[in-house]
């Protein structure tokens, strides 16, 4: 298993939760591959791409039908599929490894330009998730039978879960007696509990320039210690993110803006060489040859 | 030295040494920026080992069984390191449990360019070994041959 990779164009989108009922936006995760294929970017899917917890199978199916085809194309244009394990999709973990141009890992290390970029979905660093795994279950199937009853009634039975969620950190924190006053940051995202700020500040601390997370459904921005930038890019139940990367540099937005323009348009020479694996001469090289033949290179 | 919230950084300049060969101390290290060249002196000359790039760690034997520093460690380019003491490589893995699983992974590299050195070396020393023998019968039977042809004293 290979989890570290150099990749010069690559889209990051978490928590499509494919499968699941309030996958509501599927036409878009078919443009949003079909965007990835026609500007040449590998994608990585960062952690509950299938929900596997939540899963209906007939939803499944009309899901991801139209993307199946789309997938197999990478392999025939020389790009990958990068699957990173979430917490809906966790039973994966069984099968981590390359299955052809579709690789499924448990997080991703990524070289792009000088850049390294660090991609997991971050449910290793929610407190909730790992103090009280049964707790978590429970809601997640709760929150199962709950889709099957209507999505509006899901969407409230989160709001709960928030508010529980809330209840119980305060209450783990002595009900707020011992607590620190928190001084509202400014430089993280809204929503976003500290737990994933000191995961992304552990996993970035190893030589990362940047950390991208899912998980949380908060998509947003925000800069660690260090200088760490740190994504987050939220879910498709809503209005979707993406991180487009390209030679070390990152674009954050949504997916409706990114298909609108690519933030990193290629030049036909680059579409050619990264089909055909022939690199046009530099110009360098290109001068080189002019004066060996006699050519005037002034002005250049 | 910078001692951030939870991680303690260190910064060496370029051919800086970070540790020596020899010398006692307990403390792994993450390379953040940078390079770093790991020595050994073999014979009275000092034998490069390996570069380590970004994200690499090293000197974990001695953190990991507490024996002296089994190479040198020098920084190529400006360096910057996380440094890890026992109680921090603990308090590291739990904070960032992916950590235990690339630690294992570069470990078991390792082990793997090892056993590969190994093999080769050995099938170097094999070949060496039938080619000594090889050339020892040739000589052995060029004598007999050279002895055979001689006339006998007697004529």
């Amino acid at each position: 298993m290979k989890t570290s990779v150099r990749e010069n164009r690559l889209l990051v989108v978490s928590d499509v939760h494919m499968g699941n009922s309030l996958h509501r936006t599927r036409r878009a995760f078919t443009d949003f591959v079909q965007f990835a294929l026609d500007h040449r970017y590998s994608i990585c899917i960062n952690g509950d791409g299938i929900d596997l917890a939540q899963l209906s199978l007939s939803h499944l199916v009309s899901d991801i039908t139209p993307s199946l085809s789309l997938f197999l194309k990478f392999g025939e244009n020389d790009l990958r599929i990068y699957y990173t394990v979430g917490n809906h999709d966790i039973a994966l973990e069984h099968f981590l490894a390359d299955v052809g141009r579709m690789r499924v890992l448990p997080f991703l290390s990524v070289a792009s330009g000088d850049q390294r970029i660090r991609i997991e979905h971050g449910h290793m660093y929610d407190d909730m998730f790992l103090r009280f795994p049964r707790i978590y279950f429970t809601f997640t199937m709760i929150g199962r039978i709950a889709i099957g009853i209507s999505p509006g009634f899901y969407d409230a039975l989160h709001r709960f879960n928030n508010a529980f969620v809330a209840f119980s950190e305060w209450g783990l924190s002595g009900f707020g007696l011992f607590k620190k006053k928190e001084v509202p940051n400014e430089n993280w995202i809204a929503g976003e509990r500290e737990c994933f700020r000191e995961g992304a500040e552990a996993s970035g601390s190893r030589g990362f320039d940047a950390v991208i997370f899912g998980h949380t459904h908060f998509p947003g921005t925000a800069t660690l210690a260090e200088g760490v930038k740190y994504y987050n890019t939220g879910a498709w139940f809503g209005d979707p993110y993406c991180a487009a990367i390209d030679d070390g540099r990152i674009w954050f937005g949504s997916v409706a803006e990114l298909i609108k323009g690519d933030p990193f348009p290629m030049t036909t020479s680059d579409i050619v060489a990264s089909i055909t694996g022939m690199h046009p001469i530099p110009r360098r090289s290109a001068d080189r040859l002019h004066l060996a033949d006699g050519a005037v290179a002034a002005g250049r | 030295m910078k001692v951030t919230r939870q991680h303690e950084i260190q910064k060496f300049a370029d051919g800086e040494t970070i540790f020596n060969e020899g010398e006692s101390s307990s403390e792994m290290f993450v390379v953040r920026t940078g390079r770093i060249e790991i020595s050994k002196h073999v014979g009275g000359h000092s034998m490069r080992l390996a570069v380590l790039e970004r994200g690499s760690f090293f000197g974990e034997m001695s953190l990991l069984e507490g024996l002296p520093r089994s190479a040198t460690a020098r920084a190529i380019g400006n360096v910057s390191l996380l440094v890890l003491r026992p109680g921090s490589l603990l308090l590291q893995i739990r904070r960032d449990p992916t950590f235990a699983f690339e630690l294992l992974q570069q470990l078991s590299g390792r082990i793997r360019e090892l056993n590969e050195k190994l093999v080769v070396k050995m099938a170097t020393a094999e070949f060496g070994n039938r080619l000594a023998r090889s050339a020892f019968m040739l000589n052995a039977a060029a004598e007999y041959q050279r002895d055979s042809d001689r006339p006998p004293v007697s004529q």
